[in-house]
């Protein structure tokens, strides 16, 4: 713990804790959302506040009246709609910048975690689970390549010749090379934040999904939606597929192989639909 | 590349032709999924396919959607396509990227190696061969076909530069 609490501590540009999100998802978990609390929470940030509105009066959901103010843009757009967008706007500012450690240009490791999420979600979905839970796990999980970027920029070529030479998952050789990995410093990093213990769990196990012990439904369903976003060529850096395949995700869940096809197909068709959203918001 | 020159970006599941030497059909970040370029050397007509899934089968409403989704439907409607604008099956160049695969010994994410698999059933069935690929392995590459030229320029994500996978002089016979 002290080891991955020194490599944060490190890391001189750290993007701001996203405050809202983690608020915000107990506020929606629980069975009578409280609207007030939701807009005062969402108000805190004039730029989520800008892009609720703008999406509340955008053509894909515009009503007769453009919507005037920010109470009446979280009704029209139901909770859900609202939480997705937060988790957006958050998880762009933190995810959007290149990563030179990691051979990461700008914009694809949020590519990548928007796959993954949607990946995740319409998974749970399919098992009739919290999806925005495991939106969320996904959305964030390569959090801790932001913190490891920076120490891996300086020995990108070892890391390269590591990787090549061994033939080994990106977290071993991380492991190797530094002594910690990118999931578990993610996972840290989400608990100072005061993320919910099940959203952390799930992104320090999200390449080995039987090791969140309680919380291995929802690493599974990271795990899967990481694996599917790579599938779909949203997977960057140098040796990008270097990571295990565990069969134990899919007996977590329940799954066979042959469901993951379609779940890149649901995801296709969502995607499109998110990248809108995000454009006429953006 | 001149600004004479244009570049068609084919998007995950989707194919473009064309028979205009100051284009160059470009597609990123394959993945799992296969990019498949064809090419005529002497109409100089070309097109380039970015299919996601082996069969049909998984979905045959989406197939008849977005044919450029699975190997089967995509490679057929790309070789309509060409022949459409002149192309001619005995002169074509078939070169192939993508399939990456994860390090699986479960077997069970090997998802690259069906795509491969498929299409070379596929071509095998139409007595079509592969001229050049570079398939498989840990890398996410991205792909691009100079119709002027045919050649077939490869990026691996994470690496700088582009590497040759087909050049000019073995397409000009």
């Amino acid at each position: 713990m002290q080891e991955l609490d020194i490599y944060i501590d490190k890391v001189k540009s750290l993007p701001p804790a996203p405050r809202i999100l983690p608020e915000l998802l107990s506020l929606l978990r629980k069975e009578d959302v409280d609207a007030d609390r939701v807009v005062n929470l969402i108000a805190f940030d004039p730029a989520i506040t800008a892009a609720v509105l703008r999406l509340c009066n955008s053509a894909v959901f515009a009503g007769a009246e453009p919507a005037s103010g920010l109470q009446e843009a979280v009704t029209r757009l139901g909770f859900r709609q609202v939480y997705q967008l937060v988790a957006a706007v958050s998880g762009s500012r933190m995810l959007g910048a290149a990563q030179k450690g990691y051979g990461i240009n700008g914009g694809e490791l949020w590519q990548h975690s928007v796959t993954a999420a949607v990946a995740a979600q319409i998974i749970a979905q399919s098992n009739s689970e919290d999806e925005s839970l495991a939106f969320t796990a996904a959305l964030l999980h390569d959090l801790g390549k932001i913190v490891l970027a920076g120490a891996l920029e300086h020995i990108y070529e070892e890391l390269v010749q590591n990787s090549q030479s061994q033939q080994s998952a990106l977290i071993e050789t991380e492991k190797r090379l530094l002594g910690v990995q990118h999931a578990e410093i993610g996972g840290r990093l989400l608990a100072r934040w005061k993320f919910p213990e099940n959203i952390v769990s799930a992104v320090t196990f999200h390449h080995d999904p039987t090791g969140a012990s309680s919380h291995q439904r929802l690493a599974a369903y990271v795990y899967l939606g990481n694996m599917i976003a790579y599938f779909m060529g949203h997977g960057y850096g140098h040796q990008a597929f270097a990571l295990r395949g565990r069969a134990e995700a899919l007996e977590i869940l329940n799954l066979k192989p042959d469901a993951l096809p379609n779940f890149m197909i649901q995801t296709f068709d969502k995607l499109q639909m998110v990248e809108m959203m995000v454009k006429v918001s953006a | 590349m001149s600004s004479l020159e244009q570049k068609i970006i084919v998007g995950i599941a989707d194919m473009a032709v064309s028979k205009n030497p100051t284009v160059t059909l470009a597609t990123y970040s394959l993945g799992s999924c296969l990019g498949v370029a064809i090419y005529d050397p002497i109409t100089k007509a070309g097109g380039l396919l970015h299919v996601m899934l082996p069969d049909s089968n998984i979905d045959a409403a989406k197939a008849a959607e977005r044919p450029s989704m699975f190997v089967d439907t995509g490679v057929a409607a790309l070789f309509r396509a060409v022949y459409q604008l002149g192309a001619e099956k005995q002169r074509l160049i078939i070169s192939v990227a993508g399939g990456a695969q994860i390090l699986d010994g479960s077997g069970l994410f090997n998802l690259g190696p069906r795509n491969h698999e498929a299409l070379n059933r596929l071509l095998a069935e139409h007595d079509l061969c592969i001229y050049a690929e570079q398939v498989g392995g840990l890398a996410n590459r991205s792909m691009r076909l100079s119709l002027a030229t045919g050649e077939v320029r490869l990026k691996v994500s994470g690496q700088f530069g582009e590497t040759l996978l087909l050049c000019k002089n073995s397409t000009s016979t």
